[in-house]
C-alpha cells in the first residue's frame, strides 16, 4: 500500500494546499454536480412527463438550455483543476475573506481557481433555475386528464417541491457569489472590513463576512433539501410498490414535504450559531430547526408503517430504499444535537458534523439515487439491471457507509478540514479510527465502481424487457404503460386517462394486487 | 509495479463478479424464476437481520473502544451544562434510533415476500399520525426550552458578566494566535485601526497614547485562573478563524471587522485533569518521546476550527488553568509590549525577512512550520 499511497500526510503525496483543493472540490462537485444534478436533474426529466402523462416537458428549449449551461458549468469547474494556482481551496462554502480576496498569498486557491468556481457556479445556478421553472410549469400545466394534484405519485410531488426550493433559493447564492466577485475584482467591500495583511491595513471598509454566510446559507440550507427531497419521493414510491401496499398517509406525506420546504427557508442560520451572530437570533433559529424534526419524524414513521404487514419484494431498489430510511434516521437524529445551538457550540465544525451530514444528505441521498436507478433501469434502457451485482453493491455499501461515518461521531472533538492533527496532543489516539475509516472508504469506492460496471454491462447485455411485460414491478403509475422503446411523445395515440390515486395496491379488488391509475373505479372501490 | 499488480487484481475481481452475476441470472432464467424475488428474498432478508445485529454490536464495540480516547470531563462551567443537554439528547435520540431500526429491519425480515402472503391494505389512520406528530413535537419543545435557557446563560448580556473576570484578547491570523493580556491594571489598551497606526510591528493597531496599553503584554500561551471567570475578546486580522477550546467545550468564530466574545469560568486546572487521566488506560501508555506515561504531560490546547488557509491545522497553542498564585508569578515574568515598542523600527527589519522566508515553503514539514509560527509570534511579542 505504501508504494501507492505514500506513508501518511507527512512524506506522503498530498501537499496541504492540494489537500484543501481536494476537500473543496469534493464538496462542490458532490453537493451540486452529483447530488443536485443527479437527483432532481435526471429523475425530474425522466419521471415528470411519464408519471403525469405528458408528451414532453413544458419547454424543450429551456430543457436544452438548462442542460448545456450545466455542461459548461461542469467543464469550467473541472478546468480549474488544471490551472497553475490550482482550484479553489477555501472550502465548498467559499467563505470570505479567505476566498474573498484574489490574493494567492492568503490562499493559493483564491487566485483564478476561485474566479472559475464563481463563474461555474453562476452557470450552474442559471441551469438550475431554467430546469426548475420547467419542472414547475410541466407539473402544473401538463397533467393528463384526471390527474389532479392529489392523484400524483409522491415522486412528482417531491420533484415539484424541490423545484420550488431551487427557484427560490439559488438566486440568493447567485447574489452572494457575484458580490464576492465584485470584492475580488473591483475592490468593493461587501464582505470585507478591517483586514490586516502583512501588517498593512487594507482599504476594505464596512463589509461583513457574516453577510456572505447569511446569503450563502439562505440557499445552502434549502440545498440539502433540494438533495434529500427527491430521494424521499423516489423512496416513497419504491417502498410502496415493492411492499404491495399503499404508501401510508399519502396526504400527510405531501404535507410533510410542504412543511419541510417552508421551514427549510427559516433555518439557515443554524449553520452560523458560533459565527458571532447575535445570540438572540440564534435562539429563534433553534426553534425552527428543531421543529423540522416533526415532519421528518412523520415521514419516517409512515415509511415504516408502509412496510408493516406488506409482502416485501426485496429487489436491490427496495433494499436501497430501506437503507435510505435507516440512513435518514441515523443522520437525522444527530441533527437534533446540532440544531440545538447550545449543543452545537462544541460540535460545530468537527467530525460530528461531518458524520451527520454525510449520513443524512450524502449517503441517504445516494441510496435514494441508487434505489431510483435500480427501480427505473428497465424504463431507461429496456433491459433489467443485474440483481446479483446489485445485492453485492447494496450490502458492501451499507456496511462501508456505516463503518466510515458511524465511528466519526466519536471523533467529536476533532475539527474538520485538518490536514494533520497529530500536532495536537488533544487529538492523538484517533489514528486507529482514521485508518479503519480509510480502509472502508477504499472498499466502498470499489463497490461503487462495481455499480458503474453493472450499469454499463446491463445496459448492453442485461435481460431484455418485452412490451408484453412492460410493467415488471406491477406498478400503478403511468410510466409503465408506455412502450419499451423510447420515442418522442411517450404514448402512441391518445394520452392515458387517470381515474384513481397511484397507491391502490392489494385493495382487495381484481385478480392482481395492483390497480393501475388508468383503471376506472369499480363500484365499492374507495377513491383516495 | 505494485500499482500495476493492484490494478490487474481489481480488473480480475470485476470480471469474476460480472461472471457470477451473469451465471446467477442465466440459472434463474433456465429455472423460469426471472423476476421472482422469493428465494433471493429469503437470503437478503436474513442478511438484513445479520446486518442489524452486526450494526448494533459494532456501535457497542466502538463505544467501548473509543471511551478512553474521548476528551476528559469538561474543564469549564458552561461545558457541564452543554454536556448535560448533550446527554439528554443522546438518550432521547438513542431510544428512537434503536426502536425505529429494530422495526425497520425486523419488518423487512418477517414481511419478506412469501407464497400466500397478502399485503394488508392500510392507507391512513388519523389517530396514529396525530400521535406520532405530537410525541416528537413535545420532545422537541423540551429540548428547545432547555437549549435556549442554557444558550442565554452561556451568552449573557455583557453588563451581567462577573466583575472579577480576567479579560483577554485573542486575535487570529494566518497561522497563529495573538494573545494580549491587559497586564496589572486589568484594562486592555485602546486599539486604533487606521492606516497610520497599523504596521508590521503593531498589527493590532494598539494606540500607545492610551496609558492603559503600557502594561499590556503578548503571551505565547494562554493562562487562566481556576474558578475565576474569564472573558475572551475575539477578533481576526486577515480571514475567519475560530477560537476553539476542546476541553472547555467552547468555540467562537473570530471575524475580521466584527468583534465577538466568549466568557466562561474554568473549573478544572491542568493538575485536576491530570489526576483524572491517571486512571485512564489510554493515558497510562508510555509516550515514546518522553518515556513517561502520557498523562504526565497533559495540557489543554487551543485550536482553530474554521478553515483559514493552508496551515489551518497548525494553529495550536497551549492553555493552562492554574491557581491565582501561579498565574501571578507567570504574569510578572511577562514583558509589556510598550517597552519594546520604542525599538519597533529596528525590530521590524529583524523580524520581517524571517517571517517571509517561513511563508515560502510550508509543505516539507507542516507540523514543524506550525511550531515555527508559534515561535515567530513569541518573537513578535517580545521584540
Amino acid at each position: 500500500m505504501e508504494s501507492i499511497l505514500g506513508n501518511g500526510p507527512e512524506g506522503g503525496k498530498l501537499t496541504n494546499e492540494f489537500y484543501y483543493s481536494l476537500v473543496t472540490m469534493h464538496g462542490t462537485i458532490l453537493v451540486f454536480f452529483v447530488l443536485t444534478a443527479g437527483l432532481s436533474g435526471t429523475f425530474a426529466n425522466l419521471l415528470i412527463p411519464y408519471q403525469i402523462g405528458a408528451r414532453d416537458m413544458a419547454s424543450g428549449f429551456l430543457n436544452m438550455l438548462s442542460y448545456w449551461f450545466f455542461f459548461t458549468s461542469g467543464v469550467v469547474m473541472l478546468a480549474s483543476l488544471f490551472i497553475q494556482t490550482g482550484p479553489a481551496s477555501g472550502g465548498w462554502t467559499m467563505y470570505p475573506p479567505v476566498n474573498g480576496m484574489s490574493n494567492v498569498a492568503v490562499n493559493q486557491g483564491s487566485g483564478l481557481g476561485t474566479d472559475l468556481w464563481i463563474f461555474s457556479m453562476a452557470l450552474f445556478i442559471v441551469s438550475s433555475l431554467l430546469g426548475g421553472l420547467n419542472y414547475i410549469a410541466t407539473i402544473l400545466n401538463l397533467r393528463t386528464k384526471g390527474m389532479s394534484m392529489f392523484k400524483m405519485p409522491l415522486t412528482v410531488w417531491a420533484l415539484l417541491f424541490t423545484a420550488i426550493l431551487g427557484v427560490l433559493g439559488f438566486p440568493a447564492l447567485l447574489a452572494a457569489v457575484v458580490l464576492m466577485e465584485f470584492d475580488r475584482l473591483l475592490d468593493t467591500s461587501f464582505y470585507l472590513s478591517n483586514i490586516v495583511l502583512n501588517g498593512q491595513l487594507m482599504d476594505y471598509k464596512g463589509g461583513s463576512p457574516i453577510l456572505y454566510q447569511h446569503l450563502f446559507w439562505f440557499l445552502g440550507h434549502p440545498e440539502v433539501y433540494i438533495i434529500i427531497v427527491p430521494a424521499m419521493g423516489l423512496v416513497s414510491e419504491i417502498l410502496s410498490v415493492n411492499s404491495r401496499k399503499p404508501i401510508f398517509g399519502y396526504r400527510a406525506m405531501v404535507i410533510a414535504i410542504g412543511v419541510i420546504v417552508c421551514l427549510g427557508f427559516l433555518v439557515w442560520a443554524h449553520h452560523m450559531f458560533v459565527t458571532g451572530m447575535n445570540p438572540f437570533i440564534g435562539s429563534i433559529f433553534v426553534l425552527f430547526t428543531l421543529l423540522i424534526a416533526v415532519p421528518s419524524a412523520v415521514k419516517v414513521f409512515n415509511w415504516i408503517t408502509t412496510i408493516w404487514r406488506g409482502n416485501l419484494r426485496l429487489t436491490p431498489a427496495m433494499l436501497f430504499a430501506i437503507g435510505f430510511v435507516s440512513m435518514f434516521i441515523s443522520g437525522g437524529l444527530t441533527g437534533i444535537f446540532l440544531g440545538n445551538s447550545t449543543v452545537d457550540i462544541p460540535l460545530h465544525d468537527t467530525y460530528f458534523v461531518v458524520a451527520h451530514f454525510h449520513i443524512v444528505m450524502g449517503v441517504a441521498a445516494f441510496f435514494g439515487m441508487f434505489a431510483g436507478v435500480y427501480h427505473w433501469f428497465p424504463k431507461m434502457f429496456g433491459r433489467f439491471i443485474n440483481d446479483t451485482l446489485g445485492y453485492i453493491h447494496f450490502f458492501v455499501t451499507i456496511v462501508c457507509a456505516y463503518a466510515i461515518f458511524f465511528p466519526m461521531h466519536f471523533m467529536l472533538s476533532l475539527p474538520r478540514r485538518y490536514y494533520i492533527y497529530t500536532n495536537f496532543q488533544t487529538f492523538q489516539g484517533l489514528e486507529d479510527i482514521s485508518k479503519f475509516i480509510s480502509v472502508f472508504a477504499i472498499i466502498s469506492f470499489l463497490a461503487q465502481l462495481l455499480f458503474v460496471v453493472n450499469i454499463i454491462y446491463s445496459a448492453f447485455k442485461g435481460r431484455e424487457m418485452t412490451n408484453d411485460a412492460r410493467n415488471p414491478w406491477g406498478s400503478n403509475t403511468l410510466e409503465w404503460t408506455t412502450p419499451v422503446e423510447h420515442f418522442h411523445g411517450n404514448w402512441h395515440g391518445e394520452l392515458p386517462e387517470v381515474h384513481r390515486w397511484p397507491y391502490d395496491y392489494s385493495n382487495g379488488f381484481g385478480k392482481e394486487d395492483f390497480r393501475p391509475q388508468t383503471l376506472p373505479l369499480e363500484p365499492g372501490e374507495e377513491a383516495h | 509495479m505494485a500499482t500495476l499488480i493492484t490494478i490487474a487484481v481489481l480488473i480480475l475481481l470485476y470480471i469474476v463478479l460480472i461472471q457470477v452475476g451473469k451465471t446467477v441470472e442465466k440459472v434463474r432464467e433456465l429455472r423460469g424464476e426471472s423476476g421472482d424475488y422469493e428465494k433471493s428474498g429469503n437470503i437478503n432478508a436474513t442478511l438484513m437481520m445479520v446486518f442489524l445485529v452486526l450494526f448494533f454490536a459494532g456501535i457497542v464495540y466502538s463505544a467501548i473502544y473509543m471511551w478512553p480516547k474521548l476528551l476528559p470531563a469538561s474543564a469549564s462551567d458552561h461545558g457541564l451544562k452543554i454536556e448535560a443537554l448533550f446527554n439528554l439528547t443522546l438518550l432521547l435520540t438513542g431510544i428512537v434510533f434503536i426502536i425505529t431500526h429494530i422495526l425497520l429491519f425486523w419488518f423487512t425480515y418477517i414481511y419478506r415476500q412469501q407464497k400466500g402472503r397478502k399485503a394488508y391494505f392500510f392507507a391512513h389512520n388519523s389517530t396514529l399520525e396525530l400521535v406520532w406528530s405530537a410525541i416528537p413535537a413535545v420532545t422537541m419543545a423540551i429540548l428547545v426550552v432547555w437549549g435556549i435557557k442554557v444558550w442565554f446563560e452561556i451568552f449573557p448580556n455583557h453588563d451581567d458578566l462577573p466583575k472579577n473576570r480576567i479579560v483577554i484578547e485573542a486575535t487570529g491570523k494566518q497561522f497563529n494566535w495573538l494573545i494580549r493580556y491587559p497586564g496589572k491594571d486589568g484594562v486592555l489598551g485602546r486599539r486604533l485601526i487606521t492606516k497610520e497606526n497599523v504596521s508590521p510591528t503593531n498589527e493590532l493597531g494598539i494606540d500607545f497614547s492610551d496609558p492603559a496599553s503600557h502594561d499590556d503584554f503578548f503571551a505565547s500561551e494562554i493562562h487562566m485562573v481556576k474558578d475565576r471567570p474569564v472573558e475572551f475578546l475575539l477578533g481576526a486580522l486577515d480571514v475567519l478563524h475560530s477560537f476553539y477550546l476542546p476541553h472547555m467545550r467552547l468555540k467562537m468564530d473570530c471575524v475580521p471587522g466584527v468583534p465577538t466574545g466568549l466568557s466562561f469560568t474554568p473549573i478544572r486546572s491542568n493538575d485536576d485533569t491530570r489526576d483524572l487521566l491517571k486512571e485512564n488506560p489510554d493515558w497510562q501508555k508510555i509516550d515514546p518521546e518522553t518515556n513517561e506515561p502520557r498523562w504526565k504531560n497533559f495540557k489543554y490546547e487551543l485550536a482553530c476550527a474554521e478553515l483559514c488557509g493552508k496551515s489551518h491545522y497548525g494553529m495550536q497553542m497551549n492553555v493552562f488553568v492554574e491557581s491565582q498564585k501561579e498565574y501571578d508569578a507567570w504574569m510578572n515574568a511577562q514583558k509589556p509590549i510598550y517597552a519594546g515598542a520604542a525599538k519597533a523600527d529596528t525590530a521590524a527589519t529583524a523580524v520581517t525577512p524571517e517571517t517571509m522566508e517561513m511563508g515560502k515553503d510550508s509543505t516539507v514539514a507542516p507540523a514543524k512550520e506550525a511550531g515555527n509560527a508559534v515561535e515567530a509570534s513569541t518573537a513578535n511579542a517580545k521584540h
